[in-house]
């Protein structure tokens, strides 16, 4: 009890802390919310580190110019809007935010981009984490067979075997170990993106799974894995379902809205995590930037709405620590199902 | 707007560092977590069957020991009649036998005592008579000592042979 009290005093200095690095990030010029807003949740070259707003970790940048040749250099080299062999970070336009060039005609352009920038870098850190996560377990269980794991290890079997015993299993049936290592991973990096996205401060703070990139390959992966899997009942429900003739023949109707339903399923999931996702990191920011917006109306003002402003968001933060489970075990569940209706059987082979 | 513009960059990487952490945790971890999973979830089921069914013996073993234990009590009882039963007819047998042979010792003795009777009788008559004789004679010798007497005497033995033929 003690213990739990002291993690969950530690746990609200940590989220009350890590908002006013927010805060104190913001120093200089007149405050414009939405800038600020929109630096934090999109992404970046360089990694910004806390209490300065112009000191950034580097990270490399990998691009590859109109003719074809390959540049790798630190981003450090692009910081400040300064040029490096004809790379700059457009300060305006379509491209605002990336990294832009001239071709020989003067015309700019942008170069293929493969650059590890902070969410790339976010999420090596958080397959790193998941890997640190599982692969203690995976040896335990090899060296102790008919043992249960005690501590840390046996809060993450617990989690697997919730997510495991709970959704996978009853979904899938006779099919659960087949597709378990697919949903397995799938849910412990939702969930780590999730969690390390909402630590502020270094390891954490890329708004991955807010990004609609990150959830796109994510949607596209259940997409694949559902459709290779699926087996020919599945695609003679799609495209030759079985409805009274005039449906699917000289107008295919039913056809169009099966294979509608079955592309709207994956965008579900991909508009879900990131609307839900960015929803959470954008309430927390706006709480925060009220401060600023009203700090010009006097002391008192300031006063009042830095105390509302915090309450609300350390509020909003826990809230969005459940969201990030629940997202995570939502997608799983839904990419579990949609799994399971792809493996139709006939009603031969279930008679059999 | 650039939120919902995917990134190709961020794209591939993701792509590539969800694939590589599926294909390393798919074969060197998750199988051998489900594995475990099921195989310790499937070893406690049995162990809890196992132990159900033995509880459910044992608790028929107690009833059966306890019918065991009543019938035993009741073979023990018909036991005990029986040999109680046995123990009178034995006594009755004992008490027949025993009379019988008294009979026999007491008929055996009668007819020892009758003989000694009898030969004590024929002893003592013939004691008697062997008196009787010595008295007589001794009676005769003194009544014979004169001649007169002893003529009375053949005459009147003479008549009785007389009469009796």
């Amino acid at each position: 009890m003690k213990k739990l009290i002291i993690c969950s005093i530690g746990i609200l200095f940590f989220i009350v802390g890590t908002t006013f690095t927010v805060v104190a990030s913001e120093e200089e010029e007149p405050f414009d919310a939405k800038e600020a807003i929109f630096e934090h949740l999109l992404d970046n070259y360089g990694w910004e580190v806390p209490f300065s707003h112009s000191t950034r970790i580097p990270l490399p940048v990998i691009i590859r110019d109109n003719e074809g040749s390959w540049h790798v250099f630190s981003s450090k080299k692009l910081e400040h809007g300064s040029n490096y062999n004809g790379f700059y970070i457009a300060s305006e336009g379509d491209n605002k935010g990336k990294i832009e060039s001239l071709d020989a005609d003067g015309n700019k352009y942008r170069p293929l981009d493969i650059s590890i920038t902070k969410n790339v870098f976010a999420l090596l850190i958080a397959a790193l984490v998941v890997c640190i996560c599982i692969f203690p377990l995976a040896r335990f269980y090899r060296r102790n067979r008919f043992k249960a794991p005690r501590k840390g290890l046996g809060a993450i079997e617990y989690v697997i075997d919730m997510v495991y015993s709970d959704v996978i299993r009853p979904i899938l049936g006779a099919e659960a170990r087949r597709f378990a290592p697919y949903l397995l991973t799938l849910f412990f990096f939702i969930l780590a993106i999730n969690i390390l996205g909402m630590i502020v401060v270094f390891p954490g703070g890329a708004n991955l799974s807010g990004n609609i990139s990150i959830t796109l390959v994510l949607a596209l992966c259940t997409f694949l894995v559902v459709n290779f899997m699926g087996t020919k009942h599945y695609w003679k429900d799609l495209f030759w379902p079985e409805v009274p003739m005039w449906m699917k023949c000289p107008v295919p109707i039913m056809p169009v809205i099966e294979v509608f339903g079955a592309i709207t399923k994956p965008v579900a999931l991909m508009i879900r995590l990131f609307a839900n996702m960015l929803g959470g990191h954008l309430i927390v920011l706006v709480l925060i930037s009220l401060i600023f917006i009203f700090g010009t109306m006097g002391a008192a003002v300031l006063a009042g709405t830095t105390v509302l402003s915090v309450l609300f968001s350390v509020f909003m933060n826990l809230l969005h620590f459940l969201i990030c489970f629940i997202q995570a075990y939502v997608f799983t569940m839904l990419s579990a199902l949609f799994i399971s209706l792809a493996r139709v059987k006939g009603e031969k082979e279930i008679k059999e | 707007m650039e939120l919902f513009k995917p990134e190709f960059g961020l794209v591939f990487w993701m792509f590539f560092v969800f694939v590589v952490l599926f294909a390393i945790l798919a074969k060197y971890a998750w199988p051998f977590i489900i594995r475990n999973i099921d195989e310790r979830a499937e070893f406690i089921d049995k162990g809890v069957a196992y132990s159900q069914e033995a509880k459910m013996q044992l608790d028929h073993a107690t009833e059966n020991a306890q019918a065991l234990l009543a019938d035993a009590h009741k073979q023990q009882m018909e036991i005990l009649r029986e040999a109680a039963q046995m123990k009178s007819q034995i006594v009755e047998e004992a008490k027949k036998a025993a009379s019988e042979e008294a009979k026999k010792v007491m008929d055996a003795a009668a007819v020892s005592i009758e003989q000694a009777r009898k030969e004590s009788e024929q002893q003592f008559r013939n004691e008697v008579s062997a008196f009787a004789l010595q008295i007589a004679e001794k009676l005769m010798r003194k009544e014979l000592s004169n001649d007169k007497t002893q003529l009375e005497m053949i005459d009147k033995l003479l008549n009785d042979i007389e009469t009796k033929n």
